[in-house]
């Protein structure tokens, strides 16, 4: 009798339990995607990072750029204004790299299909990754390269900074040259809706900057790298690597997010670049603030004033649309002055693409019907402005990359103009020329944090970069 | 036969001892079968009263109860019994239900029934009558009343009454199974009402265990603790999880101050690292859901509501008793999900009741008062402001600006500021304030004097009420019994529109189907609904906005609450900002950005038992928890720093349980008995969520429906969990000579949530009882020992979902669709979590039982764990599922209840608890040491840290010179650590207990319980954030010179931080307070300065209750008991060590505790309670 009850209970027991893993497949939640997806998330992931602000003590790589380059300044909380800062590099490669990975190894697991636009679209991931990897090198040194984006290896190598960058030109010039113009690409792309010149332009002037930030460390290198590019980079506004925004949350401006949704009073002008614009007369002044009492105040850094006092965010930035740039056509007309400056690439007048920098940036901001009167200006004017080609160049840039300030920071750091200042009572007595490593990584990846540290110099704010020379 | 060194041989088979669901069986049906040589009659009494339900009522001092006998029984009942055991001596008998009267006989002539006793004794005779009632006032029908000394006894009736014929000095000696034994004096009384006590100490006292089996106490060889439902009612709760604290070892409650809010309940330590450490909760066999669904951000302080813990579903007025289940040999049989331990709830019913049916009605009405030590002691000296940063020089404590147009520069307050750093109050200053710029206010456009408010911030408070009214009708008969239920709970909270309102329905029936075949069922509705649930946390940030929070951190001093609901109500809008910008108007957020909640929710279960032969029954058993959530959140237009938001999520749970059971229990030799379990579970969860809201603000103001959204709105975010565990099981339990026992299980779990390979596994448990006062002998100071040994193994498996990894699905960009890879890597490799445990124990009874004492001593590991560990984000994953870790908890425990005073008229019962849990996180993964759990505000965090006890709260730490907090010798301020990873503290506490009083005095019963916690701390953003804003008394007043503390350093103000300067020599540096960057602030201050010791003494609860006496009124209104109490919980925290605030305080249930953000103040609660018995 008991036996009886036993085995029946088990064999009632056995016939509910076959298949019980069944239950577990969630059933809301796709296991797979298109490749397109993971690309354009990607793409409108790395626009939040580079247009973001925060005045907090911790910050992805670049959202605290606009304070460290002193074009804004916070009122109130100073951590980002005095450098009481960690870095983040998270949202990098979980939000940015991850996807545009995903993105190729689908593609890639595809490949049998024989997809005319299959090679375009790889080496669009490309432009995308080494644009990524560039800026990320940029700000820290060492980073893992190698061996990242393997989960398997939860404590990935850091790589040489410089071998990296060589690595990344590489990469870039073959992704160039698998572009096929004669094919499509993406059927949607949110930046150049999968026009294939456009992307290559894009590669082109993102192969020129790069070529150009390591003229001062590898010259020959350069030399090759701007060489190879000029023939093929943006040549007017209409070329601008930029994502246009949506109106609609989640997909608006990350700036219109951090400066109008919360309604923060936080951000204003910094002084000495809201000086400087008044100086020059810079109508861009007027698109870049609001006046206050007719006039544009800047801040001074690190202090704890009035927000009503000072000038903030021009009426554009309040706008949920607002493009972010990646990399602009100014950006390539003032590489390009310089390269006529160093002899590079068979480039000549410098002061014409000085000019066509400027006025790029006049009209992209909408004031280009005042860009004579401007660059007639003694202070303004090639010819005549004070200082060495480098200071001149180095100051239109920075007045240009306003809203592109984690270029116009990496800018600053190597050519060093104009003078910038830290704040009293800073965490350290100059302005900082890298980001340090993630606090995180001091405990999750302990030994290759360690030797990367030792191998650039300490994890430190004033540790210069290799490509970061004077 | 074997002969054994006790002589003591026997068998007895009941039929209902396997499985005593049932609480009173009919003992008409016990046969006896036993066989014992030469021992005394007594003794045989003694086996027969351990193997049955028989009670035996005689005068032990009787010589003729020491005879010796040898007897020899077969399947024989209980008069053929005592008729051969009483044949040769000169003692009768009488059986009224299961008590068995044994008077010495002057006619020697033993008879086989007599339903009445009759006095011979010849002395002055009174009739005495008279009602016998319990500890709740119900009446106690078929109680023994018997003239001590006498045969002549007799039994209460149907409503408790006995009459009976007794001399005027007799002493009536009351007794009932299960109670406490009374002598009362008849002192020439002609109406005496007696109330019988509960008799915890029963050694022989039954209990439920895992998977609804009940088992004799003194078998079990692992910890149980009961607490009894009068003991969880004695003051009206609105969550039955609150009731628990302090009275039971081992087990810890934190009970949160917000309305409706969710409380804590751990017992013996959190044995996992990551996942849920709550005990599971049982109610009749019913597994109940006892889930938070507060968002994470919520559980870290970032703000949002605090939805509650699902127990408080639980009607406290339902509860029978509570059986505590603690260790993991306790709760094997459950598996997995019991594995920090398990509260075992049992309702009342109608058994007992007969046929006459009980009706009772209980109503509890309760005022609160805020505790004043948990509110802050607010400075009322300084305006808002940062300090003299204002003006055209910026030296001035306002704004200056030409208002009204005279001309002149008028002055300003700096109404963006957030905090009190302003200027000094001074009634002559004619000051442009907030509310001179809306135009609703008496003030628009008008200076007003730089003063205090009228009133202080404790005015918002509102007074909390709570009302709970219940009426339950139980009744039945033989073949079975009902009782029903109805409780309507109603809570108003602190804050303005708030409240809570439940309503609770049960019913619960047993009947006999045939003779063999039992059905029971019980049903469970709740109804649920809150409006105005509190906001926790941050003042500020995405749905956050706890008013608390900005009170507590960043009030500007000069702004009247008062004011602000004048301002509120006069002009509908926030009326921002009258302090920083970002904070809206309180009632403002009261009133527009509420939430409201509806849950509705069943539970219950039918079962059929079979009794196959008197050793062996079968039972099936299915039950039901499943409940409707529905919640909505909102935001108005013209918040300050947000745009219209509504939020509505409906969740949907179910879990069903389907039970099959094999019982049986045997004597395999005359003092072999084993008995057991073998059963199957199979058990199916499904959850489902729904939550969708708006996106980017609302069309129309205060219309909150989600076509009403600004813009598009996106996809709502689906969820659907399905969860499976089918489980075989087996209970072997050996008991020899009803002194050692030996309990074998195992349990074989297929779980869903692991990969085939990994998903079936099996885990086993051993413990054993030794009752060794058996073998020492009968001791009038030592009545009972037991020593108690367990080792458990349990299995737990994965969450839902956790194998393979599935995309996230950002809002598509315009028509373009996103997807991306989710930062945790899930692993589809995972195994089962294992815990082992080992616990010793020892209950001893002294001095006639008047002392019970039982301690536990225990170590759990718990290892393998699978929780998501945090790996370098250059791998693109933030966290990834693995199998590891371990945390060990060791502990001790201690129960002791002991009878101070007993005497006829008064009584005082004493009940302590204590225990001690120490836990230690022995590995985390690959090397790891610290494992995050949570960041709170301001750069702390909660973490498991290797060698640390759980709960590590990590911050920056003041630097040390011997001992002594180093002060930068230029600034005065307190030199603190550049990094954050610094152990600044850890929530888990050295110890807790309670000790309860309980006190009677004829009709009048006093208890209360002090609930006490050593140790554990708490960090406090409101005081870091606080003194930042100076808001606090202590940031006002004269420094050591005489001076203003708020006067700058030029002016002599400042004060000197308690410290030494690098040479070890006492600090002597002042450093300035006279902005909101000071040294005692957030800003300056590092985190360890703002960690307390959590400690606290609390004088938890107290009721004073009156029985009415009997009094002919109330018998013709057909009411035959009334009992008025007085009640009161939270009346006095008597020690504590957190100024400010309850040290309980928190915002929410789970693994993140120790932290206080925008803390509630702590109500006292007073009442009334009345019950009524029909």
């Amino acid at each position: 009798m008991k036996n009886f009850f036993i085995i029946s209970s088990i064999i009632l027991f056995l016939s509910c339990s076959t298949d019980l893993e069944s239950l577990n497949v969630d059933q809301k939640n796709a296991t797979s995607a298109p490749a397109d997806a993971f690309f354009n998330l990607a793409v409108k992931n790395m626009s939040d990072l580079l247009s973001g602000i925060t005045y907090g003590a911790t910050a992805n790589p670049w959202n605290s750029s606009r304070l460290l380059v002193q074009q804004i300044s916070s009122v109130t909380y100073n951590e980002g204004t005095t450098y009481f800062i960690e870095f983040n590099w998270n949202s990098v490669y979980q939000n940015v790299l991850i996807n545009l990975k995903k993105s190729t190894d689908v593609l890639e697991n595809a490949k049998a299909s024989s997809d005319p636009t299959l090679q375009n679209k790889l080496a669009i991931l490309e432009i995308m990754q080494v644009y990524t990897y560039s800026k990320l090198v940029e700000s820290f040194g060492n980073i893992p390269y190698s061996e990242a984006l393997d989960v398997n290896n939860i404590t990935p190598k850091y790589d040489d900074a410089e071998t990296i960058y060589i690595d990344l030109l590489n990469r870039l010039s073959a992704a160039i040259n698998n572009l096929d113009e004669s094919q499509t690409s993406w059927k949607q792309d949110i930046m150049y809706s999968g026009n294939v010149t456009n992307w290559k332009k894009f590669g082109k002037s993102l192969q020129l900057q790069m070529g150009m930030r390591i003229v001062d460390s590898n010259l020959q290198l350069a030399t090759k790298t701007i060489t190879e590019a000029i023939p093929g980079v943006f040549s007017s506004n209409e070329d601008n690597a930029k994502l246009l925004h949506l109106s609609s949350p989640p997909n608006t401006a990350e700036l219109w997010t951090d400066l109008a949704v919360g309604n923060r009073k936080d951000y204003v002008g910094a002084k000495p670049f809201v000086n400087l614009l008044n100086a020059l007369k810079d109508p861009r002044k007027t698109v870049y603030f609001q006046p206050v009492n007719g006039e544009y105040v800047g801040s001074p850094s690190g202090l704890v004033v009035n927000y009503n006092n000072y000038s903030k965010f021009g009426e554009i930035f309040y706008q949920p649309t607002t493009p972010v740039i990646f990399l602009d056509y100014a950006s390539v007309e003032f590489f390009l002055a310089e390269a006529a400056e160093r002899n590079i690439g068979s480039v000549n007048d410098p002061e014409a693409h000085y000019n066509a920098a400027i006025k790029a940036s006049f009209e992209y901001y909408g004031v280009g019907e005042s860009i004579d009167v401007y660059l007639a200006q003694q202070e303004v004017a090639y010819a005549t402005a004070s200082g060495s080609w480098q200071q001149k160049i180095a100051t239109q840039k920075w007045l240009a990359l306003f809203n592109q300030s984690p270029e116009g920071y990496t800018e600053w750091r190597r050519m060093d103009y104009p003078t910038l200042n830290a704040p009293p009572d800073s965490f350290i007595n100059t302005v900082p020329v890298r980001f340090r490593y993630p606090i995180s990584e001091q405990t999750l990846n302990s030994e290759n944090y360690q030797s990367a540290a030792s191998a650039i110099g300490g994890d430190l704010m004033t540790s210069k970069l290799f490509w970061d020379k004077n | 036969m074997k002969k054994t060194n006790l002589k003591i041989t026997l068998i007895v088979f009941l039929l209902a001892s396997f499985l005593k669901i049932q609480a009173y069986p009919t003992p008409d049906n016990n046969l006896f079968t036993f066989y014992m040589e030469k021992v005394s009659v007594e003794k045989v009494f003694s086996q027969i009263e351990e193997t049955s339900k028989y009670r035996f009522l005689f005068d032990s001092s009787e010589g003729s109860f020491k005879k010796q006998v040898t007897i020899n029984i077969e399947n024989k009942n209980i008069f053929d019994v005592l008729s051969v055991l009483l044949k040769d001596i000169d003692i009768s008998y009488s059986i009224k239900g299961r008590q068995v009267i044994l008077i010495k006989e002057h006619i020697k002539s033993p008879k086989a029934f007599q339903n009445n006793l009759k006095t011979e004794t010849q002395v002055v005779q009174q009739s005495v009558s008279g009602t016998v009632l319990d500890n709740l006032g119900q009446p106690m029908p078929g109680t023994n009343v018997l003239e001590k000394g006498t045969k002549n006894g007799t039994l209460t009736d149907f409503d408790g009454n006995f009459s009976i014929v007794v001399a005027e000095d007799a002493v009536l000696i009351v007794s009932y199974l299960g109670f406490k034994t009374k002598e009362v004096a008849v002192n020439s009384q002609k109406n005496i009402n007696i109330s019988l006590e509960e008799d915890s100490q029963q050694l022989s006292e039954v209990v439920v265990t895992a998977m609804g089996i009940s088992r004799e106490k003194k078998s079990l060889g692992y910890a149980t603790q009961e607490v009894s439902g009068e003991n969880v009612n004695n003051v009206p709760t609105d969550n039955v999880v609150n009731a628990l604290s302090g009275k039971v070892a081992g087990v810890q409650i934190k009970t949160n101050t917000n309305l409706g809010g969710s409380s804590n309940v751990v017992i013996r330590g959190n044995t996992s690292l990551t996942g849920n450490n709550q005990a599971l909760f049982v109610v009749d066999g019913v597994p109940i859901n006892n889930s938070n669904f507060n968002s994470n951000t919520q559980q870290t302080g970032g703000g949002g509501f605090d939805y509650g813990n699902l127990a408080s579903d639980i009607n406290p007025n339902d509860i029978k008793s509570i059986n505590i289940l603690k260790g993991a040999a306790a709760t094997a049989l459950f598996g997995s999900r019991a594995t920090n331990g398990a509260i075992i709830i049992t309702t009342k019913n109608g058994a007992g009741a007969k046929n006459n049916p009980t009706v009772t009605i209980n109503s509890s009405a309760t005022v609160g008062f805020i505790d004043k030590s948990t509110w802050p002691k607010f400075q009322y000296e300084y305006g808002t402001g940062y300090g003299p940063l204002y003006g055209p020089n910026r030296n001035n404590f306002f704004n200056q600006r030409d208002v009204n147009g005279d001309g002149v520069q008028d002055l300003v307050t700096p109404a963006t500021a957030y905090g009190s750093y302003g200027g000094p109050f001074n009634p002559s200053l004619q000051v442009y304030q907030w509310d001179s710029f809306y135009p609703e206010s008496a003030n628009y456009l008008k200076p007003t004097p730089w003063e205090a408010p009228k009133d202080k911030l404790i005015s918002f408070f509102e007074t909390p009420t709570t009302l709970s009214n219940s009426v339950s009708i139980a009744g039945g008969s033989e073949a079975a019994n009902y009782r029903i239920s109805y409780t309507k709970f109603d809570q108003e909270g602190i804050l303005p529109n708030s409240n809570i309102s439940r309503d609770n329905i049960a019913i619960t029936t047993s009947f006999n189907v045939t003779d063999k075949l039992k059905a029971s069922a019980s049903a469970n509705y709740i109804k649920t609904d809150a409006l105005g649930r509190n906001k926790t946390g941050n003042e500020t940030g995405a749905n956050a906005g706890n008013v608390i929070a900005s009170m507590r951190k960043y009030w500007a001093m000069n702004v009247g609450i008062q004011e602000l609901k004048e301002a509120y109500f006069t002009s509908g809008s926030s009326v921002d900002p009258f302090m920083g910008g970002t904070i809206d108007n309180p009632y403002w957020t009261l009133y527009e950005n509420y939430q409201n909640d509806t849950r509705d929710r069943i539970f219950g279960n039918v079962s059929l038992k079979y009794d196959f032969a008197d050793w062996l029954n079968i039972e099936g058993r299915v039950s039901l928890d499943t409940y409707s959530f529905f919640q909505e959140e909102r935001m108005n237009e013209g918040s300050a720093g947000a745009v219209g938001l509504y939020v509505r999520n409906n969740i949907n749970f179910t879990e069903m349980n389907y039970d099959f059971m094999v019982n049986f229990n045997k004597y395999v030799t005359n003092k072999l008995n084993i008995s057991g379990v073998v059963g199957s579970n199979i058990r199916r969860n499904d959850f489902a969520s729904i939550q969708a809201s708006t996106n980017g603000g609302l069309v129309i103001p205060s219309l909150f429906s989600l076509s009403n959204s600004r813009n598009l709105p996106n996809a709502p975010e689906e969820r659907l969990e399905k969860l499976g565990v089918d489980g075989v099981y087996g209970l072997a339990s050996f008991g020899y000579d009803s002194t050692i026992y030996l309990d074998l299980t195992g349990r074989f779990d297929h779980s869903s949530t692991l990969p085939a390979q990994n998903s079936t596994y099996f885990y086993p448990s051993i413990s054993t009882s030794f009752i060794f006062s058996n073998l020492i002998g009968d001791n009038k100071n030592f009545s009972f020992g037991k020593l108690r040994l367990n080792y458990a193994e349990v299995g737990s498996s994965a969450p839902a979902n956790s194998l393979t990894d599935v995309l996230a699905k950002p809002t598509p960009f315009g028509a373009v669709p996103l997807y991306g890879v989710n930062s945790t890597k899930n692993n589809e490799l995972l195994m089962p979590e294992s815990t082992r445990s080992f616990e010793a124990g020892l209950e001893l009874g002294l001095f006639e039982n008047k002392l019970h004492i039982d301690m536990s001593l225990y170590k759990t590991n718990s290892k393998d764990q699978i929780m998501p560990v945090a790996i370098s984000t250059a791998t693109g994953y933030s966290s990834k599922y693995v199998n590891a870790g371990e945390i060990e908890n060791k502990g001790v425990e201690v129960a002791i209840s002991g009878t101070v005073v007993s005497s006829k008229i008064f009584t005082w019962d004493v009940n302590l608890n204590w225990a001690k849990n120490k836990s230690e996180v022995i590995s985390l993964f690959e090397g790891g040491t610290n494992l995050q759990l949570g960041a709170i505000s301001g750069g702390v965090t909660i973490n498991a840290t290797v060698g640390e006890p759980y709960g590590t709260i990590q911050g920056r730490d003041f630097i040390y010179v011997d001992g002594q907090k180093l002060i930068n010798q230029q600034t005065g301020e307190y030199e603190r650590t550049t990094t954050s990873g610094n152990v600044i503290g850890n929530i888990t506490p050295d110890w807790n207990g309670g000790i309860s009083n309980s006190i009677k005095y004829k009709n009048i019963s006093l208890s209360f319980l002090i609930d006490i916690q050593k140790g554990g701390d708490v960090f406090t953003t409101d005081i870091a954030t606080g003194n930042r804003s100076g808001l606090y008394n202590y940031s006002v007043g004269l420094n050591d010179l005489g001076n203003p503390i708020r006067n700058s350093l030029i002016d002599g103000g400042g004060i000197i931080l308690d410290g030494v300067a690098p040479n070890g020599t006492v600090n002597t540096v002042r450093t300035a307070m006279d902005t909101y960057r000071n040294a005692i602030g957030s800003i300056k201050s590092p985190n360890a300065a703002f960690v307390y010791d959590a400690s606290y003494v609390k004088l938890r609860e107290v009721s004073l209750r009156y029985t009415l006496p009997k009094i002919d009124f109330l018998d013709k209104t057909n009411i035959k008991s009334v009992r008025v109490g007085l009640v009161g919980s939270n009346l006095w925290i008597i020690h504590k060590n957190l100024p400010f605030s309850d040290p309980e305080s928190g915002v929410s249930s789970g693994n993140l505790q120790g932290f206080q953000n925008g803390a509630y103040p702590l109500t006292r609660q007073v009442g009334l309670n009345v019950q009524l018995q029909f």
